[in-house]
């Protein structure tokens, strides 16, 4: 019997199905699935094999319905409900903003939480997502799919640029690169390229088709739907959302996941039992940034208009506190950290909960930041898990 | 033809000559020991053969194809694996992860595109997981993060993960520097029955004289970068040279 999934519970739910394929056979296996007498026959093999795919496909499906629930749950929730929303003070486009944050942020994680890469940059890849969604919307086509389209090819084709650059160095140097190269591409968008991008002013003239020519994604979704997703656009800002959990599931369970850990733990180690590190960490760059470069997309598709901003430093540093404020690591833990982020520097700076907050929300936001840090090293998912361990202890012992 | 060979292998640090000229043949299943004083060239040798390190001068050659333009990588690929001199496994990660990384790198090679593909799909892989970790007896452990495990069980656990890459030829940098008496024993019993299990060419480094002479077919003396004897355990003992140089005049 071999079972070596990466988690402690899987591998129980596992070892029973194998069990029972075991029986069959005459092979003895001990609960703590130690000393396997006599051979296992290459059927139990393929059993077990099946089983551990059938128990990851699972799971796999839980975490994406879990995620269609909550997107789908959370603006009704944020924005509609009585007295959550009121406590919440939440609108519905400030939710979509939230999603668009969030990609950007759980595609950030993978560099950072993963392969143990800071990178300094990624308003480039984010800002260049947006600008050339913008752009071509102004110029080639409004297709909102095909908007999204443009804006994470020209990412990624970014991303493998200023990867293949900024990944010479490692640690501090790899971060200050990535600054550098972002920077030079926040200059050249500011007065070299303006007459493409609309220097300081940002790129007005945004214009966004509806959806697959039918459905404008300002209106509101008919029925049920309407009331908990609210418009078109959240729904299809959702979407997006929900295939980027899945595809960064797929990822992290990919070799690839297992590889980006062992670069993060030990590079030379990892080095040395064979894979090619430089490779890895060039491929966590660009994945990150196609997420990024969607995020970037999304954002234009929302807002209609593109900040020179959103090239800036500050974007970067921006996705680093959202990222670590979540949980660096953990698959949806960014999502939070961005809902917070953001809800600070929308809600609390309109003077909420009390009207003389509104002008001290970045130092909310630095005492929400430094509290996290300290108290939970793990990010507020690190604290959702904590809860749950204790509430399921609380249950045992009863 | 000998497994792997070096021919006239120099490499110069600015005016230090670490290995000059070092020429070895090493046959397959044989078990070869390098020793010598401390800045002899031993670790430099080894981290030419690694590709850690371009050489200045010389050629390598394994399996009768020079490895001089490969990287560190690809020659883990081509089966030339390495234990280092301190525990270097990945702290964060369980032991079984450990050493599945490593088997993975052997089954999957160094880069594929497959990032949506399962690692489960890879049945290989837990396989071999398992067989290292039986080996290096670690299989109860499996579940423990790896920097929890005790000193001993570390640097077995890293001789595992050097083992799972399913390697031609092994070269272990002092497998048993820092272990106490008994796990000493543990790890050269270890190593011998690796060694005949899985038909391994071993080059050891090693300080510890007893273990040296016990364990080797064939013994290379490094002093100041230069091989100044080579040959059986009987030989080397007798060498007056090494006698001289390593070992200061002092009889074996």
């Amino acid at each position: 019997m071999s079972d070596e999934s990466a988690n402690p519970a899987d591998r129980t739910e596992t070892a029973t199905t194998v069990d029972t394929a075991d029986a069959a056979d005459t092979t003895e296996t001990e609960a703590d699935g130690g000393e396997t007498l006599g051979g296992a026959s290459s059927a139990s093999t393929v059993a077990s094999l099946q089983a551990r795919w059938e128990s990851a496909r699972d799971r796999e499906l839980t975490v994406i319905g879990l995620t269609i629930v909550g997107v789908s749950l959370f603006p009704y929730l944020f924005a509609r409900a009585p007295v959550v929303s009121d406590l919440l003070q939440g609108y519905q486009e400030l939710a979509s903003l939230m999603l668009v944050w969030g990609i950007f942020a759980i595609g950030f994680d993978i560099l950072l939480g993963r392969t143990g890469l800071l990178s300094f940059g990624h308003a480039a890849l984010w800002g260049t997502g947006a600008y050339a969604a913008g752009w071509a919307s102004a110029n080639i086509t409004t297709f909102p799919l095909l908007l999204v389209a443009i804006g994470v090819v020209t990412a990624v084709f970014l991303s493998v640029v200023l990867g293949w650059l900024s990944l010479r160095r490692g640690g501090i140097y790899f971060a200050i690169l990535t600054l550098a190269f972002a920077q030079m591409i926040y200059y050249m968008a500011s007065a070299p390229l303006a007459f493409i991008t609309g220097g300081d002013n940002g790129l007005t003239g945004v214009e966004i088709g509806s959806l697959l020519g039918v459905f404008d994604l300002g209106t509101e979704l008919p029925s049920v739907a309407g009331t908990l997703l609210g418009t078109w656009r959240y729904a299809f800002i959702g979407a997006f959302l929900v295939l980027s959990v899945t595809a960064i599931y797929r990822i992290l369970n990919s070799p690839y996941g297992i590889v980006f850990q062992a670069i993060r733990e030990n590079e030379q180690r990892a080095e040395f039992v064979g894979f090619n590190v430089w490779r890895y960490k060039l491929a966590a760059f660009v994945l990150s940034g196609t997420f990024a470069g969607l995020a970037g997309a999304l954002f234009t598709i929302h807002g209609q208009y593109v900040p020179l901003s959103s090239l800036y430093w500050q974007t970067s540093g921006e996705v680093v506190i959202m990222t670590v404020l979540g949980g660096v690591g953990s698959l949806l833990g960014p999502l939070f950290g961005a809902g917070i982020y953001l809800w600070v520097e929308y809600i609390v700076s309109g003077g909420y909960p009390f009207d003389w907050i509104a002008p001290y929300w970045l130092l909310v936001l630095g005492l929400v930041f430094v509290t996290v840090v300290v108290l939970f090293p793990e990010g507020i998912w690190g604290l959702v898990g904590d809860l749950r361990d204790r509430v399921a202890t609380r249950l045992e012992e009863r | 033809m000998a497994l792997l060979e070096t021919q006239g292998l120099t490499k110069r640090f600015g005016g230090l000559t670490a290995t000059d000229d070092v020429d070895l043949a090493i046959e397959e299943g044989e078990r070869v020991s390098v020793i010598g004083p401390n800045g002899a060239g031993k670790t430099t040798l080894i981290n030419q053969i690694t590709r850690l390190l371009d050489p200045s001068e010389g050629d390598i050659v394994f399996k009768n194809e020079s490895i001089l333009q490969t990287e560190p990588h690809e020659v883990v690929q081509r089966g030339i694996s390495k234990s280092f001199q301190t525990a270097s496994i990945f702290p964060e990660l369980t032991v079984e992860e450990n050493a599945e990384i490593a088997a993975l790198g052997a089954e999957h090679g160094s880069f594929r595109l497959n990032f949506f593909r399962h690692r489960n799909r890879y049945g290989g892989v837990s396989e071999a997981t398992r067989r290292t970790l039986e080996a290096v007896s670690l299989w109860e452990q499996r579940d423990m993060e790896a920097s929890a495990l005790p000193y001993g069980d570390k640097r077995r656990l890293e001789i595992g993960i050097a083992l799972a890459s399913e390697p031609d030829l092994l070269l272990m940098d002092e497998p048993t520097a820092g272990m106490s008496p008994e796990e000493t024993n543990a790890t050269v019993s270890l190593i011998d029955e690796v060694q005949e299990d899985l038909g391994l060419t071993l080059v050891l480094i090693e300080h510890d004289m007893e273990i040296v002479f016990d364990f080797s077919d064939r013994i290379v003396v490094l002093n100041r970068g230069r091989v100044i004897a080579e040959g059986t355990p009987g030989e080397i003992q007798d060498d007056p040279d090494v006698q001289e140089a390593y070992l200061g005049g002092v009889e074996l």
